[in-house]
Order: structure tokens, then C-alpha cells, then sequence
């Protein structure tokens, strides 16, 4: 694999390296960030991602203003969209952005929706805590987990006429892609029966396992016979050998835009499976791997909706003090624990349909006029007597200086040097002129990139 | 690798606009004389209009069309499901049953549109050897083309070969996403989810100050770029703010109670049916609609309760469409626009244990229209002879379809943009 030495020198680890790393790992970096981790030097960075800062809470601590809606706190349980802003504050709080980032990933690979809300809550919370774990662990809790099982029809799949609908997801989306038959997906389903929905008046759901609604006779699966049942199915779907490839590959897309080359998904898979079906190595080893960091002057991953406004309010210290968030997340095509279908969200350049850019842009809106310092300027943000390049400079900082590629460069500071149409210039004017350019900073082309 | 790459023609590039031109031009896509070749707008009033409404999940035929001289066999494998014999008849076709949910709506629902000849039902639709996953299949439908890799939409690459270069609004998705079936090679597309609400602003600006913003954004849109992924931001930055000045005067004010795009007939509650509304109001218009997609709320999917959601699902899509209907012909815009809906795939005859039904074959797709030709056009699966796997067989290849929409209703040849064009043979759906 094309991994540099571990003894790399500083010169290989810019401020550029920096915030790439920390964009696709996480949710941006902040200035401070970007200046402090290149000193640190590569190694110290990937380890600080990987492993957090070493201390607090092993899922991350939040740090900052908590988040309020109207003054009051969230309420994730019994508001409408609260549940998407408790996520929210925590990509955007936390001390280990890679767990949230893994979270989300592993969101949009168990994609799970229209389950109540505690069930959503408490599953998020295990994709968090295994996420880098064993992916073996991952797969059996996510198997036995209320939301999923209700939402995949496993609960309640009994012997008499078993539900083939969690068998068939489990091996094209969550583990193989591919290389299995109509038949194993028969024979999977037939193992996995027993799980039984208990409902309590007026309380949630739970699922227990109810032996006698099992089916206990012989089945074969991917060629093996035996009296398979849900552990065996665990086993056998993890040491099939398409499982290694397509999780790495999965793995490899949601951080790396360049292709992954035979070598590498060599290498990785080795990785993958020479530790036990351990997630954390995989991972280390694409966000240390070379083609990360490829055209560091032109980044070229489209964000996410949610990872688009856990950056900004992120890399600009803003809190949460307004709802929007959640309707705006929508409109850009992004609701967390709404994800349009078991296949999740379509990731990449289509998250930029005409409807999301527009979304943005309101996003852009929002933010400036509803928003809450830094992100909403105060008036007098403008002075009459900046120069273009000052103007653009006071809004750059203001945003916590995201990229802008050479031509946007040029296009703004067009756009300040003629703002004020050769007459003298206006307090009014000025300030105008800055929330343009942070509004653009935000919202423009290059804003969408990481 | 069976990629389908149309070529760019001639025709293709003509009316391209410049600000697409150049993005174009920055990918590579096309040389300078085309993109000046571009500034020719073309314009093709009362051109047909293909609409495309999706059952996401996989809509069980048997459920909503029982074949009631089967109905014997039908309740041996579906005892969880059974049906009665109480249940509606489609209207002048009494071997068929019809879920009692699509009966509703404006003249009887969907029901009510085939009794009088709007509706052309295509039961047993699917494609040979089917895959069972909803991805997979539904890629093959949105594609038009039974094939794994990636690449544009079957009415995607129609517009590719027919559309204009400069009106994002010819292959509209009613939607905050575009649908995989319109994404294209090079031509322009959008999606609105809102055309009341569409025009850009830059919140914090007015004047000269929000002028400026407007041109800089324009300038922005055309910073050269490559990769996929910036030549995507670039270019959603022209076509929203385009998008926005094309539907500026059809903007809604909800304070006032006015809405430019609104007729004459009252919709169902209910977001398909705002979308649906507002897609017959665009139509109306002189914006140059050529292709559009609207998915359909509910859960087709059902694994479990089948009574309920597919009841649930079928009754909202009854009501929004044959309220679309009604509104195209209030309009006086029926006769230029046909709806074609359809699923990834059917279920199996065999219900399961949780009241529901897994993935099958044989699905359900139908035409809609004043010029749709009525009728039962394939052959209802025979209960009686199911595949090896207990599945229905497969009267009719959905691809046989694409090329007979393309050819009878768009007046295009098929074999431009479906690669099965030659042998997927062809079926009258309009008259």
C-alpha cells in the first residue's frame, strides 16, 4: 500500500493535509485546528483521529454552548426533528468527529427509518459504540436491534412462512453486494426465524427470541448444510469471501473519490481480515493512505447535507440556536433517521439536484439572518475603507477560511472591487458587501467541496 | 462492461445555452464550435409529454388487480390475504378485480379512468430472469437497459439526443433529488419541490447589492473545474439560479392566497398531490416539459401488513392521479400528456406469515391518458402455471414498453437510446 513512513517529516503535512484529513474524517477544521495538527506532523494527526484526545468519554465529549431551540433545550424524544439536532450538535461538539462520521456511515449502511423514536436513538447509539469495532459485534447487534428487525420484517418471521425480507438485505447491502443465490436468500431467512415483537400497552416494541416459532431443520446456505440459526448465518455471511472486498470497498468510497486500485483492496482486505474483522485498522489505513490526499488545491468531494452544516457550524464555532436545521436538511435531500430506503442516500455529485442547491442557498440565507454569531455578521462586520483584498480577508476569517479556489478568488474580489459602482463608499454598503461575501463563502460552488 | 455511451449528435448540442456550454467545455464534453453552436434555442410547442410516476418497493399485482377467474387458486396461496369475492370489478373487464383503494378519487379513481378508456394496464410486466433485489431492478428500469453499471436514465439519455441544451425544465423531477431516470450525459434537468418557491435570493442583499449578488453568483457557476464532483457544484449553481428565473412568475404568495400555477380542479391533501398539482400547472405552461418523474408516497414494499399499507398506498396514488388527470383536462393540456406508472418488480403469489408478501415477479405497470389506449394490453400471469420458485411468469418486458413509448409516443426512435431496441419488439399504448 502507498503509505508514507511513519517517520515523515513536517514538510509532508500541511495545513492543506489538515483540513482534507479532517473534512472526510470528520467535519472540517477549524483554523486553530488546521495551524496546531500541521505542526503536530502526520502521525500525531492520525493518531488524533483515530483515537480521539485520550481522554473523557470513550464515544467523545461535547464541548461548547449547548444547543438551544428558542431558548429552551432540545428534546430529542418528543419534538419533531429534535432527534436530527441532537445528531447535528454532536458532529458538531464532539472531541472525536471520526465517531460521529463512522456513526453516519454506518446510518446510511444500516439504513433504518420510520421506527419510533426511542429505537432510532438507542441504535444510533450502537452504531456509535461498535462503529470502529468488530464488525462481527456490529452485525449481531444490528441484527437483534428493535428498529431494525421492524423495519426489515425480521421480527416476527416465523418458521410457517419465514419473511425474506432482512436475509436479502443483509447480504446485499450490509455484507456481500453479490455471490449468493435465490436459494440462500431462502435459506438465510428460514435460519433467522424465532424473533417474536412484544408490545406493551402503551410502551415500546422489544424483540425476544421465541424457540418454538424457530425453523430447526437443516438448511444450506452457500453451499453448507447444517441447522443453521442466526449466529451460524452471522458467521457464515462475514467469512464469505465477497464480505472482505465489498466492506472495504464501501469503506474506501465514503472517504476516498479517487478509485480504489486492485493493490490497495488487496491490502486492505488482508488488513481487514489478519485483524479479526477489525474495523479501526481499515479505516486508519485509508485515512493515512495517499490518495486521500490527492489534489490538495482542488477538493473535489461533494459534502453532505449534514456533513455540509455540522462543518460550517463547526469550523466557525457557531452553536445551535435555531431549528432550521432540520427542514433545511430535508429540503437538501439529508434527514437523519430518514433515510429514503434501506439503500440509504445516493451520495456524491447527486446530492447537487437544482432543489438541494437551491437548499443551500437558503441554508446560506438562514444562517446570516437567523443564525447565531459568528456565522450571522453583526452590523458595522464592513468598513468603507477596506480594500478588495480586505474585504474579501474579513469575510474569510469571519467563516472560518474555507477553501475558494483561485477562479471564485478572482470573482470576488471583483465583486468587492466594482461593489460600490465607482461612488465614495457607504457604512451600509460595506456591511452589505460583506454579507455577500460571506453568504457566497458559504454557499458558492466551492463551498460544496471537501 | 455493457455501458450504453450515446454519442453527442448534432442535433443534441443545438440550443445549448452558454453558461452549460462552458461548463460542458471545462469537462471536456464537447469542443468550442458546439458550445458557440449552443446559442440556438430551440423550442417545441404542443411536443407530447412523457410523465413517469414510481411505486417504490415493488407494488404487488395480484393485491391490486386480483384476476378474479383465478381467485380459487389465488386463496390457496394467499391465506393470510385472502380476497373476496365481494370486491370491485374493473369497470367493462370482469375477469379483474381492483383493490377496493383504487376505486377512489375524482370519477372513480383508476378504476373509474379505465372504465372510460384512459387507462391501459400492463399486468405481468417485469423482464426475463428478474433480480430480486429492489436496487438492482430498479436500476434496470430507471436505466432501460438490463445492466449493472452506471451511467444516465433511459429518459435522460432521450433528452441527450432530443432535448434542448438550455432549459433545465425539459426533464423535470417533481422532488428535492433528481431521479436516477432523468439523470443525463450533458443535458440540462432539474428538480423543484417546490416551483412556487424557486427563485434564488441572497438573503441580506437588495438593490444594485442583490444584482451584483446575481451576477457574481453566474460567475461563480462558470469557474472552470474538473472532476465529477466540482463540475456537479458548478453546474447545480447555473441551473438553480436559471431554474429560479424561469419560474419567478409563477411565484406564490401564500399572505395573498395567490398561486399563478393553480386550476381548476380541487386536489386531495397530502405532498404527491402538491406535487402532482403543481406538475399539471407547469405542463400548462410554455416552459418546454418534454419528461417528468414523480414518485408516489406509501410503502409498496410489504413485507408485513399488506392489508393496510398497500390499502393505504393505492388510495392516495387513486386519488392524486385521477385528480392529475381531470386537472390535464380542465387544462386542455390532456391530450399532449401521458402518465406511465410503474414498480421495480412484483410479489410472490405465496403470502408469508406476517400478512405480507416478499419480492416476486410479474409486476404492474400501466399507461394513463386521454390518447393512452384502454384496455388490458398483456396477458394476466395464469395462478396455474407459476415458475419453478412459485413465482408469475413474465407477459411482457418492460423494455418492450420504453421502446413502444418512445416510438408511439414521442415519435423518436427507440434504438437512440435503448440498446434492446431492436429485439424488445413493440406494442401499441396510444391511439
Amino acid at each position: 500500500m502507498r503509505t508514507r513512513p511513519m517517520n515523515s517529516t513536517v514538510a509532508d503535512w500541511t495545513e492543506d493535509h489538515v483540513r482534507r484529513l479532517f473534512w472526510r474524517a470528520g467535519f472540517g477544521a477549524t483554523p486553530g485546528e488546521a495551524a496546531d495538527f500541521a505542526a503536530r506532523g502526520r502521525e500525531a494527526t492520525l493518531a488524533f483521529v483515530l483515537d480521539g484526545p485520550g481522554t473523557g468519554a470513550p464515544m467523545g465529549d461535547l464541548v461548547g454552548t449547548v444547543p438551544t431551540v428558542k431558548g429552551q433545550p432540545l428534546d430529542p424524544i418528543n419534538e419533531w426533528g429534535h432527534d436530527a439536532l441532537w445528531w447535528l450538535d454532536r458532529m458538531v461538539r464532539t472531541t472525536r468527529p471520526l465517531v460521529e462520521k463512522m456513526t453516519l456511515f454506518w446510518h446510511d449502511h444500516f439504513a433504518t427509518a420510520s421506527q419510533d423514536t426511542p429505537l432510532m436513538i438507542r441504535q444510533n447509539w450502537l452504531l456509535r459504540s461498535r462503529g470502529l469495532g468488530d464488525f462481527h459485534h456490529l452485525l449481531d447487534g444490528v441484527t437483534r436491534d428493535p428498529a431494525m428487525q421492524l423495519f426489515l420484517s425480521l421480527a416476527d418471521s416465523t418458521k410457517d412462512a419465514p419473511n425474506e425480507n432482512y436475509a436479502r438485505e443483509l447480504m446485499e447491502l450490509f455484507t456481500l453486494g453479490g455471490g449468493y443465490t435465490e436459494t440462500d436468500v431462502r435459506e438465510v431467512s428460514r435460519a433467522l426465524t424465532g424473533w417474536r415483537t412484544k408490545r406493551s400497552r402503551g410502551g415500546l416494541p422489544s424483540i425476544h427470541w421465541q424457540a418454538g416459532l424457530h425453523d430447526t431443520g437443516s438448511k444450506r446456505i452457500f453451499g453448507r448444510t447444517g441447522r443453521f440459526g442466526t449466529q451460524d448465518v452471522m458467521r457464515l455471511v462475514t467469512q464469505h469471501p465477497r464480505h472482505a472486498p465489498f466492506l472495504v470497498q464501501q469503506l474506501w468510497d465514503f472517504f476516498v473519490t479517487e478509485p480504489l486500485d486492485p493493490a490497495t483492496r488487496a491490502a486492505l482486505v488482508r488488513t481487514y481480515r489478519g485483524s479479526g474483522l477489525q474495523l479501526k485498522p481499515v479505516v486508519a489505513a485509508i485515512l493515512g493512505h495517499d490518495a486521500l490526499y490527492a489534489r490538495l488545491d482542488a477538493p473535489d468531494q461533494v459534502k453532505a447535507p449534514v456533513v455540509h452544516v455540522a462543518g460550517l457550524l463547526r469550523t466557525t464555532g457557531t452553536p445551535i440556536t435555531i431549528d432550521s436545521y432540520t427542514w433545511l436538511l430535508n429540503q437538501m435531500g439529508q434527514m437523519p433517521f430518514a433515510p429514503p430506503s434501506v439503500a440509504g442516500w445516493d451520495w456524491g455529485p447527486s446530492w447537487l439536484s437544482t432543489n438541494a442547491m437551491r437548499a443551500r442557498v437558503t441554508l446560506a440565507n438562514t444562517l446570516l439572518a437567523w443564525g447565531s454569531a459568528p456565522l450571522k455578521p453583526p452590523a458595522g462586520a464592513g468598513n468603507p475603507a477596506w480594500s478588495a483584498e480586505q474585504h474579501l480577508d474579513a469575510a474569510l476569517a469571519a467563516m472560518g477560511r474555507p477553501w475558494l479556489s483561485g477562479g471564485s478568488r478572482a470573482a470576488l474580489l471583483g465583486l468587492a472591487a466594482g461593489f460600490y459602482d465607482g461612488a465614495k463608499p457607504r457604512q451600509d454598503r460595506a456591511d452589505m458587501l460583506q454579507r455577500l461575501l460571506r453568504h457566497l463563502l458559504i454557499s458558492g460552488p466551492d463551498a460544496q467541496l471537501c | 462492461m455493457a455501458c450504453y455511451d450515446p454519442t453527442l449528435t448534432r442535433r443534441q448540442v443545438l440550443g445549448r445555452g452558454i453558461g452549460l456550454g462552458l461548463t460542458l467545455y471545462a469537462s471536456k464534453l464537447l469542443t468550442l464550435d458546439r458550445v458557440l453552436e449552443a446559442a440556438q434555442a430551440q423550442a417545441v410547442p404542443d411536443a407530447p409529454v412523457l410523465v413517469s410516476v414510481f411505486l417504490p418497493g415493488g407494488c404487488d399485482l395480484l393485491g391490486a388487480l386480483p384476476p378474479m377467474d383465478q381467485l380459487g387458486k389465488l386463496n390457496d396461496l394467499r391465506r393470510s390475504l385472502a380476497v373476496g369475492d365481494e370486491i370491485p370489478r374493473m369497470p367493462g373487464e370482469s375477469r379483474l378485480g381492483v383493490h377496493p383503494a383504487l376505486t377512489d378519487g375524482l370519477g372513480g379513481g383508476i378504476a373509474g379512468l379505465f372504465g372510460a378508456g384512459k387507462i391501459g394496464l400492463l399486468p405481468g410486466i417485469d423482464y426475463a430472469n428478474p433480480d430480486f433485489s429492489h436496487f438492482h431492478s430498479r436500476h434496470f428500469w430507471e436505466r432501460g437497459m438490463v445492466a449493472e453499471a452506471a451511467g444516465p436514465g433511459w429518459m435522460g439519455r432521450w433528452l441527450d439526443r432530443h432535448g434542448s441544451g438550455d432549459n433545465p425544465l425539459q426533464g423535470l423531477s417533481m422532488d428535492s433529488t433528481l431521479s436516477p431516470v432523468l439523470t443525463t450525459a450533458g443535458a440540462p434537468a432539474a428538480a423543484i419541490d417546490d416551483p412556487g418557491d424557486a427563485a434564488l435570493s441572497f438573503g441580506g442583499t437588495w438593490g444594485k447589492g442583490a444584482d451584483k449578488a446575481a451576477q457574481v453568483w453566474e460567475q461563480l457557476a462558470a469557474v472552470p473545474r474538473a472532476g465529477a464532483g466540482p463540475i456537479a457544484a458548478g453546474r447545480a449553481a447555473a441551473l438553480t439560479s436559471q431554474v429560479g428565473r424561469m419560474l419567478s412568475p409563477y411565484a406564490s404568495d401564500a399572505k395573498a392566497g395567490t398561486d399563478p400555477l393553480a386550476g381548476p380542479i380541487a386536489y386531495p391533501t397530502g405532498k404527491f398531490a402538491a406535487r402532482l398539482r403543481s406538475l399539471a400547472g407547469l405542463i400548462a405552461q410554455p416552459l418546454g416539459i418534454r419528461v417528468a418523474t414523480i414518485d408516489a408516497p406509501g410503502d409498496y414494499d410489504t413485507h408485513d401488513d399488506q392489508p393496510t399499507d398497500l390499502d393505504k398506498a393505492l388510495r392516495e396514488l387513486s386519488q392524486g392521479l385521477s385528480a392529475f388527470q381531470a386537472d390535464l383536462e380542465a387544462r386542455g393540456v390532456a391530450d399532449r400528456v401521458l402518465t406511465f406508472v410503474w414498480s421495480e418488480f412484483g410479489r410472490r403469489p405465496k403470502s408469508n406469515d406476517s400478512v405480507g408478501t416478499d419480492h416476486g415477479t410479474g409486476g404492474i405497470a400501466w399507461v394513463q391518458g386521454t390518447r393512452a389506449r384502454g384496455g388490458v394490453l398483456s396477458d394476466v400471469p395464469d395462478l396455474g402455471a407459476l415458475g419453478a420458485d412459485g413465482n408469475l411468469a413474465v407477459t411482457i418486458d418492460f423494455r418492450r414498453v420504453y421502446a413502444s413509448l418512445l416510438e408511439g409516443w414521442m415519435g423518436t426512435d427507440a434504438a437512440e437510446v435503448l440498446p434492446d431496441a431492436a429485439t424488445a419488439g413493440r406494442l401499441a399504448l396510444v391511439r
